[in-house]
């Protein structure tokens, strides 16, 4: 058994980060436990929940379906990050507004996948949203004001219409 | 001054407004802290349990040796060593027919169920021990299986637990005087069988548990994702014999519960067990595999309800026969009794039924243990009752919603007492019935159904639900029960501190409810304070009162009535510190927005932090003659009998023959838990329940083979409802205040689940009525449906 | 659930893969998009002793279409073939069937080659594979072959891949005349795995007649079937309701579902049927709308 460690060079947030683990580390122990960014869930390590997505070169990912070292040299920008976006407010206002949250463990997940979908689909209707969330998994809410507040948060994003 | 127990209606400003949730902050920002965020101290040790892959197995030896040589492994225990340091969980039941059972925290001799550990790896990483879990060889003696609830129920079957000399853990019977005699006076007697599906509450946060020891050895904090501190403790400190005072039990953020963590589970006694042995900190964070195959499970029920009518529909006498598959052990602190004497005793509902008997019992059975889930009994009990509902309408041609009419408790009727001794003080059965019939336009949809139920291609139904929700148990509720691990009461510490805000600990634990919002709502009420000055600390038994936490809708009754007791003491006393500084009498002082006003003086006033600086002994002045420093008091409330929740959910559903998919087209719901604190965040209680029930309804069932193996147990084949398949819906609420506690509150967690099931249910069923077919069982997956379809049309169309 | 420990190589050229490849064997598994594979790895199903990332490949990754026929990198990200238009004019069907692939998150990571070598039996791709008569270029180590889809596909998670081999791209070729496709699938919910999904294109003749028929169906078996009789009931038969019922009747009686805990076999059947007939509707109504 090869406990060699690796050396994994990631910006987060913006700002670069180089430790060594294990090829096996998943990301989302490395974001959790090697850099201390715990508002990424981890749910079930097998990509159906949503509760760990973080955007990975800009894009979504599940950062339980990847090794830390195959996206060594990539940017992620996690919860953690959004929250210090302002540009991003609106969607965690509109959350907040629609008590769109409950327990909260699947809200970091909803809320980056809410970036990537408003992105892609700046003015959706109620059936797009509801396809744009259909892979995070929320036990709470019943869904109802989520697809409310990211309704609201289209609206209130720079360049929305409201 | 008497302090007064109830508060004034016009106290209520904060509660009743929609004010967004103050966790949110902290939530929505990544910044919540659950109990895998917990920053992990150093040299904390990491446990993998070792499963039992075999539902009923001796187990003939465990070699250690190949996961003791891996780098990184400190030790592996088996359930011989855990035994040398830990008791069996157990609790007695004060309860006849109730046939204790014992669970080693790890297996000795025998493995019960698929998923039960059977020995434990120690190690410095969570992926060393893993590493080390699949080193540790376990060898099998393959025993046969007792898996479902009719199979484990014959006298025949493998016993579970062989020294009771039977598979029946619980079995109780109860009947009205004249009986028999009252069926005899029915004009026709209607009896069905409704089976529902074995489910689970899978909340998105597994659990996790975390245990360190102070550096005397002696102090033990636990930090684990459950609903129930208090209990965790109490629990702890006996098996370990641990002295309970040198016990902290903290729940930080909590992912979820839905009453899969309102029980006390084997990890959170081995991690302080090892704790203690190693003196080094224990974490251990459950995987999904782990969360499915060994949280408590749910429903798997039977019915079989019959029910004598007269001629008008109404029921003049009623039997209900049920079964509920306990699973390998009996749960703590709920033993087996929690479905098998919940559901025969809520199938009344908000009916009017004098004449009533029930059978019920609870098999052990070679599955993972049953317990707690949203509802409990309670929406299978609504299934049961309401199927019959829509039945009589069938039976006698009158419409279901007007059956109901002719069955509800009516006003004048209340207060009531059902026959099982369940108490409804206050309620609104009838107006919430005709509430929702008239949001969801009820007689156009009933007037636009055709005969065989098919409009544009689908089937077209509507399901309605009436339902009772037992909340805020207290003592004398869980005595009734049998419950003896549960205090019953809760507790509140309310402190005006010496600057003017306020601090509130109360006896429960926050699971996504809203209780820092709700809770400081109602304390900012009370005492007439700003909202934005009270802070709320729940879910760590190191700071708060005793009490008996959160589960079976208890939050609002007993921390809130808890939480209104202690704030009038306090007020109280502010305002005889008021009262003494202004030299007037303290009955004309009034506290509003943190300033003590004299009526009818205007221009005489003290804001709270001024008063609070008198009871710190910050000025000069001096406390009123007799009053001790300090501004603070705890409550410990005692609710009592559990307080009757009630609504009313409407379904409208469309069935596609060609695929049998389910489409929900309308969803209203009119709902009545007494004073409402939050509307927002009980809307949102609604929403979760409801399609929690969808879930039930539709597509969740958790799978076992003949040999014990659970087919399912990853969210990929286990289904959980989606953005897309989630209705949107209408709540409207009616508000009948009770005085059974200060507050007028009623418990709501769990009505949504309870008015979805039979809803969604009795829809379906009655779009499918059309066609002959009856439909009494859970789920309804597509493929049930296209069957049921197939078996009413005499047909298979491919 | 975390991964048994394995070696990770990162080679950057498709000769280094596909000396790796031969150097280790079946000892190694190629990880692309990793949508499909890490869960196995996380719940211990395999356990490979070298993990050989394809992500740094380069090569492998394209989307070109020539005369036609369109050739997609085995390492084309889902998300980019959706959103590329050479897919979309060359191999609607293609464009249709990728966003039942999870989620944008998913797809977003997950690689075309990757889902096709992987070949679960509730894959979608596959079944459009296998309707557009799709050629899979496989490579080793100075060596390349061409695998028909109807041989690709062997059984539930298995291909006709060697070991040492790698599946380089597929080639999609365009079907001729006026050609539509659809496609339809149905799950226990709205999205998400399916139970029974179908991949369908028709050639529609001048006078709005079926002039040619390629039907896939996936979940009804261990592999993608291909729905011959159907196919030719819709080409033979008059237009109208009972040549769609006729066909969907042979599609269901065509394939061998099992039952499992999801849904019974005489299910799979009816739904085959009906996502048949559905499947036609919705491109006749297109072609007539259009």
């Amino acid at each position: 058994m090869s406990f060699s460690k690796v050396e994994v060079r990631l910006t987060v947030n913006g700002t670069e980060y180089v430790r060594s683990v294990e090829p096996r580390y998943l990301l989302a122990d490395f974001l959790r436990h090697e850099l201390g960014l715990t508002g990424t869930h981890i749910g079930c390590e097998q990509g159906v929940c949503g509760a760990c997505t973080v955007l990975l070169d800009g894009r979504t990912a599940r950062s339980c379906l990847h090794f830390a070292v195959q996206v060594s040299g990539s940017e992620v920008t996690t919860i953690e990050g959004v929250s210090a976006d302002e540009s991003l407010k609106p969607i965690q206002d509109a959350f907040h507004h629609n008590h769109a949250l409950q327990c909260g463990y699947c809200t970091p997940g909803f809320v980056m996948t809410t970036v990537e979908f408003l992105k892609d689909n700046p003015a959706p209707d109620e059936a797009a949203i509801r396809r744009g969330l259909t892979n995070n998994v929320c036990r709470c809410t019943g869904y109802v004001n989520i697809i409310k507040a990211v309704a609201e948060a289209a609206d209130n994003m720079p360049g929305g219409e409201g | 001054m008497a302090v007064q127990d109830i508060p004034s209606e016009d106290s209520w400003k904060n509660v009743g407004r929609s004010i967004p949730r103050r966790e949110d902050a902290w939530l929505l920002t990544g910044k919540g802290c659950y109990v895998d965020d917990v920053p992990e101290p150093p040299n904390t040790l990491h446990l993998g349990f070792v499963l039992s892959p075999e539902a009923h197995a001796r187990i003939v030896s465990i070699d250690t040796a190949e996961a003791l040589a891996l780098p990184g492994v400190v030790d592996v225990l088996t359930g011989d060593d855990i035994a040398e340091l830990a008791q069996p969980i157990h609790t007695s039941f004060l309860l006849e027919g109730h046939r204790d059972t014992f669970r080693d925290a790890i297996a000795r001799e025998k493995a019960r169920f698929v998923g039960e550990a059977v020995a434990v790896v120690v190690a410095e990483n969570p992926y060393v021990a893993e590493d080390g879990v699949e080193r540790v060889f376990v060898s099998y003696e393959t025993l046969p299986p007792a898996i479902d609830l009719e199979s484990a129920a014959r006298d025949d079957a493998p016993l579970v637990h062989e020294e009771l000399g039977t598979n029946i853990v619980l079995e109780s019977t109860f009947a009205t005087d004249g009986l028999d005699e009252a069926f005899a006076g029915a004009t026709q007697v209607i009896k069905e069988t409704f089976r529902t599906g074995r489910i689970a509450g899978v909340p998105m946060e597994p659990r996790g548990c975390l245990a360190t020891i102070d550096r005397a050895g002696e102090e033990l904090t636990m930090w684990t994702a459950t609903q129930i501190p208090n209990l965790v403790k109490t629990a702890v400190a006996n098996l370990l014999d641990h002295p309970e005072s040198s016990i902290r039990v903290i729940t930080p953020d909590v992912g979820g519960g839905f009453g899969t963590k309102a029980h006390f589970y084997p990890e959170e006694l081995v991690c302080p067990a090892l704790a203690l042995k190693y003196g080094r900190p224990v974490k251990w964070i459950q995987d999904r595999r782990e969360e499915i195959l060994t949280n408590i499970h749910a429903r798997e029920h039977i019915y079989t309800v019959e029910a004598g009518i007269d001629a008008d529909g109404v029921i003049v006498a009623m039997r209900c026969n049920m079964m509920a598959n306990a699973g390998a052990y009996s749960s703590y602190p709920f033993g087996a009794t929690l479905e098998a004497v919940g559901g025969v005793r809520f199938v009344l509902g908000p009916y009017h039924i004098r004449n009533y008997g029930f059978e019920t019992r609870a098999v052990a059975s070679h599955t993972c243990p049953a317990g707690a889930y949203r509802g409990t009994a309670q929406p299978t009990a609504m299934l049961a009752i309401e199927g019959m509902m829509d039945r009589i309408g069938r039976a006698i041609g009158v419409d279901p919603a007007e059956v109901r009419r002719r069955n509800l408790i009516k006003p004048d009727q209340l207060p009531y007492t059902t026959v099982v001794g369940m108490h409804y003080r206050t309620g609104s059965y009838s107006e919430s019935l005709e509430r929702a019939l008239e949001m969801i336009d009820y007689s156009r949809l009933r007037s636009d159904q055709t005969a065989d139920r098919l409009v544009d291609g689908k089937y077209r139904g509507i399901g309605i639900c009436c339902y009772t929700e037992n909340s805020g148990m207290g003592v004398a509720a869980v005595r009734a029960r049998g419950w003896s691990a549960i205090p019953g009461f809760d507790g509140a510490l309310v402190r005006v501190a010496s600057d003017g805000k306020v601090k509130a600990f109360i006896s429960h634990a926050a699971c996504g409810q809203g209780y820092y919002t709700s809770f400081a709502q109602i304390v900012a009420d009370q005492l007439g304070v700003h909202f934005e000055d009270v802070s709320i600390v729940v879910g760590d038994t190191g700071l708060t009162p005793e009490g008996s936490n959160t589960f079976a809708s208890r939050g609002t009754v007993t921390g809130g009535g808890a939480a209104v007791r202690a704030c009038l003491v306090v007020a109280d006393k502010m305002k005889r510190i008021a009262a003494d500084v202004m030299e007037v009498s303290a009955d004309d002082i009034r506290i509003e927005d943190g300033v003590a006003m004299v009526q009818g003086v205007p221009d005489m006033s003290m804001t709270v932090r001024e008063i609070a600086e008198v009871a710190y002994s910050k000025t000069p002045h001096a406390m009123p003659e007799g009053q001790d420093y300090g501004l603070e008091a705890t409550d410990h409330y005692d609710a009592g009998m559990p307080t009757i929740s009630n609504a009313v959910h409407v379904a409208a559903v469309a069935v596609d023959p060609d695929d049998g998919t389910v489409e929900v087209e309308r969803y209203v719901v009119v709902h009545d838990c007494g004073r409402v604190i939050n509307p927002m965040i009980v809307d949102g209680q609604v929403h979760g329940g409801a399609v929690q029930a969808l879930g039930e309804v539709l597509m969740e069932e958790l799978v076992y083979d003949e040999a014990g193996q659970l087919q399912n147990a990853t969210l990929l084949e286990y289904l959980l409802p989606t953005a897309m398949d989630a209705p949107m819906m209408d709540v409207e609420h009616i508000q009948s205040i009770t005085d059974e506690n200060p507050g007028g509150f009623k418990g709501l967690g769990e009505g949504g689940v309870i008015g979805g099931v039979p809803a969604l249910t009795n829809a379906i069923a009655d779009a499918l009525s059309g066609i002959g077919a009856n439909v009494n069982v859970n789920p309804l997956r597509p493929s049930r449906i296209a069957d049921i379809i197939d078996a009413a049309l005499g047909t298979n169309s491919a | 659930m975390k991964p048994a420990p394995f070696e990770y190589v990162s080679p950057e050229s498709e000769e280094e893969v596909l000396d790796l490849l031969h150097q280790h064997g079946d000892d190694a598994r190629l990880l692309a998009g990793g949508q499909s594979l890490v869960p196995m790895l996380n719940l211990r199903i395999v356990q490979p002793e070298v993990i050989i990332d394809l992500g740094r490949c380069p090569s492998l990754a394209f989307i070109s279409a020539e005369n036609g026929t369109l050739v997609c990198g085995a390492m084309t990200r889902q998300m980019t073939a959706e959103r590329s238009p050479a897919v979309r004019e060359n191999c609607p069907l293609l464009a249709k069937a990728l966003p039942y692939l999870g989620g944008t998150a998913h797809r977003n990571r997950g690689t075309v080659g990757g889902t096709l070598a992987h070949a679960d039996r509730l894959a979608e791709l596959p079944a459009v594979a296998l309707a557009l008569d799709a050629e899979f270029i496989a490579r080793k180590s100075g060596s390349e072959r061409m695998i028909a889809a109807a041989d690709f596909f062997l059984t539930d998670l298995t291909t006709a891949l060697e070991e040492g081999e790698m599946l380089h791209s597929i080639r999609l070729p365009r079907a001729d005349g006026n050609h539509h496709t659809a496609f339809v699938e149905v799950g226990n919910r709205r999205h998400g795995f399916a139970i029974v999904g179908l991949a369908a294109a028709l050639e529609i003749a001048a006078d709005g007649t079926v002039a040619g028929a390629r039907l896939a169906a996936m979940g009804v078996g261990a592999a993608p079937v291909r729905l011959h009789e159907a196919e030719q009931i819709l080409v033979d038969g008059p237009a109208g309701d009972d040549t769609l019922r006729a066909a969907g009747e042979a599609a269901a009686q065509a394939i061998d579902p099992d039952d499992d805990i999801h849904a019974s076999a005489v299910y799979r059947r009816r739904l085959t049927s009906t996502l048949v007939r559905r499947a036609v509707q919705e491109i006749l109504g297109n072609e007539a709308g259009s």
